[in-house]
């Protein structure tokens, strides 16, 4: 068994390796070595595994509502109809048979469905509210280099900006650790459902991400010890990589021959930095200026990785040719800029001159607990602004930078994303067209389960931090 | 109405009259087949179609369906029945005395904790005329802006300005209008961490005022009353005599009822900033004509001071009586100004009125700085301040097609569109992109 899976990855290889050595020792106390030999594989590949699981939907019909299926298309009196938490039908009401009997339908007549929205760009629960010193758990600044650290283990379920992003139709959230290092961390990939754990919010099967950072806040950070300067950011780069591709070496040589090889030690840095080179943890990077971007291109390819997506990205706008050359994906504010220097030449159209190259990839993303509430908005300006410089770019196009883009840059486009046969069923329903500032979203799906609805205060998650404060009728609640 | 005293109105009126002249060259101007916005007075506004704003001199001359050009020097604006509303009024920002947050060379916002004045500051000594920020929010329809200094590491930060956003060289409307505060935690902070600090300072800051006013003599030997230098003192004169609002920054529902109590005890005039929790005191603050300046997007309990925090303020104060404007307390502050627009429009999803929306962003503010009576409507006899929209003013995807500012249009061209058309097309040139758009 091992055979089958060896040579993948290092990061699953040192894990499985682990397992051998467990089963081994434990092998003969066991009737039923293959269970445990299986068990101890989860135990240790996936240590923080999953225990989200949908909760029960009744088989639900859309009907007479404009669907953006976040693949690009627009239908008009569509018809969408979800059953065991998958979508099974997407189309026109003309060409379509729904189905009939024991469902509930809705009429979502002159009202508009989109996927679930996704943001790729979060610090939901790692900076939650209340923002207060104790709760201050989303930059591990104690060195440049914290790959070893895991978003998952900072996040704090109870954070009321996740109530407030359902109510803004989000269903799926990446969780990043901060910017300070240039290795940040391993992020966590979040179904937006309300739990006692993180476990019980994890994007099941989700591959992990990675959160780097280029420019202005390592350097900032680390002025004093290092590094403090761009080139100190590409020096400090390159000297981790050097030090994953050893680690990683290490381990597929013990295990092209375990039996007459001692296992490397452990490290968690080095793992989830191998695990980048091995393309299972897919790289975010945290950069502005055009000139890095170029640089931080040269250096996956230097190490043979693969950077997901870039985020910010506020002049991305002069490299779009570039990202999307190399499939990479550009997580950006619509208008954000002005903060600092590396924020000074945004503009306006960045999103839409980064989704006019050929391949390219726009994805809006918020970096906010107040942004993430309302995504589609700033799709909606950030498209305005495309189109005012002639992009001439449709609202079903736009609506994939908040869907399905991100949804790609977090490996997770496959299971959720788009409208389509098969996939989760996360679903929106707004009051009128999303690209509006008067859209409200109605109910949110995830995984076919009703988990918002605008106008019954029973289906309105309220934390635990904010139950019985004040007034429960005034406040908490998710569309606070 | 008004949160001043008339007298104290009219006197500012007089006062900013040379600075709210327009050009007397300016080209007239006929605005036709718009939709009108702000029409009427701030507490009766009218919405006209199909109507004629026509402007000469730097001022609305005449206002109305019924009304068309006295002559043909007009220069003619065919509005295509959109949408024309005041110019924006930004109700609390850092334009002009902010470039880029993070260089602190072009960061005139606050003092550095030791420096010893606080009160005396003005943020009219550090207004950049030439900043690339101010164009750049006239183009998305911003014509005024109150700028504000905040406190660094004092209760005070000192006084704010009106400018307007025409480009001019000297676009101060209205110097050192109110006096920045702390309240709060931000006060608390600032006072042996803990509001019992922050509300005996400030009582006693405000009485030695008071006395300093009365009698300045007793202070000639004095450089400083604890943190406060004598200068500071001096500048507080105006507040405690209730001639000049202070603008504090508090959230809670509790310390917004203490502030109350310190207005009346003192005779303050009061803007609240921020005050995330006022809607539940909207009664008290209605009574007592105190304005809100709120971010009417603002919905988390970010600290214990916010719990009541919700999309619904904006309408439960309006509701109330209370005059509100809008203002975004984040990365919108200065930079991003044009979403002002995106926050009355989400404040009328959530309940507010959409003419009370518009005018959270033209007449509020207008109103709150005392320029009601030059400002913040389409009325004639206002100062020619007026964006012709693309679409519902409100909505994320409308843009202004004409601004006017001083009844001039000006140029929507800016650093940000220069780059945009600059990278407009990638492909290897015959000269790198530099040599693009001279």
């Amino acid at each position: 068994m091992i055979q089958t899976v060896m040579g993948r990855n290092a990061l699953r290889l040192a894990v499985l390796v682990m397992a051998g050595l467990l089963v081994t020792a434990c092998g003969g106390d066991n009737a039923d070595g293959e269970d445990s030999d299986e068990e101890a594989r989860q135990m240790l590949s996936n240590p923080f595994p999953s225990t989200y699981e949908p909760y029960p939907s009744q088989p639900t019909l859309i009907t007479g509502a404009t669907i953006y299926t976040g693949t690009g298309e627009l239908i008009e009196d569509g018809v969408i109809f979800m059953r065991d938490g998958r979508i099974e039908l997407v189309g026109a009401a003309d060409e379509v048979d729904p189905p009939r009997g024991d469902i509930v339908t809705i009429d979502a007549e002159g009202r508009f469905v989109t996927p679930g929205i996704i943001d790729n760009h979060s610090h939901l629960g790692v900076y939650p509210s209340p923002s207060v010193r104790s709760t201050s758990d989303g930059n591990e600044a104690t060195s440049p280099n914290t790959a070893e650290v895991w978003a998952e283990h900072s996040v704090w379920p109870q954070d009321p900006g996740f109530t407030r992003a359902l109510a803004g139709g989000i269903t799926s959230l990446q969780i990043l650790p901060g910017s300070a290092n240039l290795f940040g961390g391993r992020s966590v990939s979040l179904k937006n459902v309300p739990s006692r754990t993180v476990q019980g919010m994890k994007f099941p099967d989700a591959p992990y991400g990675m959160k780097m950072a280029c420019g202005e806040n390592p350097k900032r950070v680390y002025a004093s010890s290092g590094p403090s300067t761009r080139m100190g950011n590409m020096a400090g780069y390159r000297a981790a990589w050097i030090r994953a591709a050893e680690y990683k070496d290490k381990w597929d040589e013990y295990l092209e021959n375990p039996a007459e090889n001692d296992a490397p030690t452990r490290d968690l840095q080095l793992e989830t930095l191998a695990g980048a080179l091995a393309g299972e943890i897919l790289v975010h990077q945290h950069c502005y200026r055009a000139d890095e971007m170029a640089n931080i291109i040269d250096l996956s390819k230097e190490f043979g990785y693969h950077v997901a997506a870039f985020h910010h990205v506020v002049e991305g706008y002069k490299v779009a040719d570039l990202m999307a050359e190399n499939d990479i994906c550009a997580s950006v504010w619509a208008d954000w800029w002005g903060f600092k220097l590396e924020a000074y030449d945004a503009v306006p159209e960045n999103a839409a001159l980064i989704h006019a190259q050929d391949g390219g990839c726009t994805i809006i993303h918020s970096d906010s607990d107040i942004g993430i509430q309302r995504l589609n908005q700033e799709a909606a300006k950030a498209m305005a602004d495309g189109n005012n410089l002639g992009l001439d770019i449709a609202p079903e196009e736009a609506m994939a930078w908040i869907t399905a883009n991100p949804a790609k840059s977090m490996g997770i486009l496959d299971q959720t994303g788009t409208l389509e046969a098969g996939k989760m069923a996360d679903v929106v329903v707004w009051s009128a067209d999303p690209f509006s500032v008067y859209a409200q979203a109605d109910h949110v799906w995830i995984d076919g389960a009703l988990m918002y609805d605008r106008s019954d205060d029973a289906i309105s998650p309220r934390t635990d931090f904010e139950i019985g404060q004040l007034d429960n009728e005034t406040t908490g609640g998710a569309g606070q | 109405m008004s949160k001043f005293p008339l007298s104290l109105i009219a006197g500012a009126i007089t006062a900013g009259l040379a600075a709210l002249t327009g050009p007397a060259a300016a080209e007239p101007i006929a605005i036709t087949n718009a939709e009108i916005h702000m029409a009427g007075p701030a507490d009766n506004p009218q919405v006209i179609r199909n109507g004629t704003v026509i402007v000469n001199g730097g001022r609305i001359v005449a206002v109305g369906a019924n009304v068309s050009p006295p002559s043909n020097d007009f220069r003619v604006i065919d509005a295509g029945g959109m949408p024309v509303t005041p110019g924006l009024f930004a109700a609390a920002s850092a334009l002009g005395i902010v470039e880029i947050g993070a260089v602190s060379s072009t960061n005139d916002r606050s003092a550095d904790g030791d420096f010893p004045l606080s009160a005396a500051l003005n943020a009219a000594d550090a207004l950049n005329t030439n900043s690339a920020v101010i164009p750049i929010n006239a183009a998305g329809g911003v014509t005024r802006a109150y700028v504000t200094p905040d406190p660094g590491g004092k209760l005070f930060g000192g006084c704010g300005m009106v400018i307007d956003l025409s480009g001019s060289d000297d676009p101060v409307v209205e110097p050192c209008i109110a006096q920045m505060v702390a309240m709060g935690n931000a006060g608390a902070r600032r006072s042996g961490d803990t509001r019992t600090g922050a509300i005996a300072m400030l009582r006693y800051y405000l009485s030695e005022a008071q006395r300093y006013a009365e009698q300045p003599e007793d202070y000639r030997y004095m450089t400083n009353v604890s943190d406060l230098t004598i200068p500071d003192l001096e500048a507080l004169g105006p507040y405690v005599r209730g001639e000049k609002p202070m603008l504090v920054e508090v959230e809670s529902a509790a310390d917004i009822r203490k502030l109350l109590s310190l207005k009346q005890e003192f005779g303050l005039e009061l803007v609240l900033i921020s005050a995330r929790e006022a809607w539940m005191v909207a009664d008290e603050l209605a009574l007592a004509d105190v304005p809100v300046i709120l971010n009417p997007m603002a919905n988390l309990p970010s600290d214990f001071e916010t719990i009541g925090a919700t999309l619904e303020s904006a309408a439960r104060l309006h509701e109330a009586g209370v005059t509100i404007a809008f203002y975004d307390n984040d990365i919108g502050y200065t930079h991003n100004l044009r979403a002002l627009t995106q926050l009355a429009g989400n404040a009328v999803a959530n309940g507010l009125p959409h003419e009370a929306g518009i005018a959270a962003i033209t007449a509020g503010p207008a109103e709150i700085w005392g320029l009601d009576g030059a400002l913040g409507t389409i009325q004639s006899g206002k100062m020619a301040d007026l964006v012709i929209w693309d679409g519902d003013p409100l909505e994320v995807t409308s843009r202004p097609s004409t601004v006017i500012i001083n009844g001039e249009e000006i140029s929507r061209d800016t650093r940000q569109s220069a780059l945009a058309r600059r990278y407009l097309d990638l492909t290897r040139g015959e000269m790198p992109p530099a040599y693009r758009g001279q």
